[in-house]
């Protein structure tokens, strides 16, 4: 029974990086949750098969990409296909109001292809390893390497961010403030 | 987590040996990885919502009723 409270608890703490996650994959807040939500009633069905002491995590992303992908399978990708639809439901986020620099950003990602995108978001704000995004992803560790490396290289093209962390912070911030105005 | 601290530093180093390694960097301080924190932690600061404890609940529930009915 204790068993069962400790897969609950864990599985609760990871529910906001799981709806990170799935924001980023699907581009809208709703159908986030809804992929949360279908990955929680997955994830109870099958914790049997999950190993105490292994990474729940990287578990969880896992099914939840799954389960991504096989609806967008389903759907023959409608959704994606409708250009700059997603940033705009993104940008009616109540939260972001405001937030110039970060609307930028997130249409900057939302330009990348889908591969690039959801391994730069595992490595550079899930803070998974290279290895543990390969296996989220079923592809080779050099894989994901390059998907990061041309993902970080087009954001910074559309951003027109320079010499990324060449500069110490003053010359970072200001590059930004340059940036913004263009929204 | 300790995963994320670890997942940093080594982002820091390489971001350090980046000439010769030439890896990707995301590191916390460089202009991309920093939006990119600030991009996925916009929805991952929200608190959990309270459908999914209700439907963990209701998961659990419906667990238990399962096992009592097996037992008889």
């Amino acid at each position: 029974m204790s068993e069962q409270s400790d897969f609950r608890r864990e599985l609760i703490a990871i529910i906001p990086n799981l709806r990170a996650f799935a924001a980023s994959l699907s581009g809208s807040f709703d159908r986030a949750d809804d992929l949360v939500q279908e990955t929680l009633v997955k994830a109870w069905d099958k914790q049997h098969t999950f190993q105490p002491g292994t990474n729940m995590k990287a578990w969880l992303f896992t099914i939840l990409r799954n389960e991504f992908y096989t609806q967008m399978r389903k759907k023959g990708r409608e959704v994606q296909d409708v250009d700059g639809i997603h940033a705009m439901q993104l940008a009616g986020h109540p939260e972001q109001q405001g937030h110039l620099d970060l609307q930028d950003f997130r249409k900057a990602l939302e330009m990348l292809p889908d591969d690039q995108r959801e391994a730069l978001i595992l490595i550079g704000a899930s803070g998974f390893s290279y290895e543990e995004a390969a296996e989220i992803c079923k592809c080779a560790v050099g894989t994901i390497k390059s998907r990061v490396s041309r993902a970080r290289t087009r954001i910074a093209e559309i951003l027109k961010i320079e010499g990324d962390g060449d500069y110490g912070p003053d010359s970072i911030s200001s590059q930004i403030i340059g940036v913004a105005p263009a929204a | 987590m300790d995963d994320r601290e670890t997942k940093d530093d080594m982002l820091q180093t390489t971001h350090a040996q980046r000439s010769q390694a030439g890896a990707p960097d995301l590191g916390a301080n460089t202009a991309i990885g920093k939006r990119l924190k600030a991009y996925y932690d916009d929805v991952a600061s929200e608190p959990v919502p309270d459908r999914f404890l209700a439907l963990l609940d209701a998961l659990d529930k419906a667990e238990s009723a399962s096992k009592t009915s097996d037992r008889e």
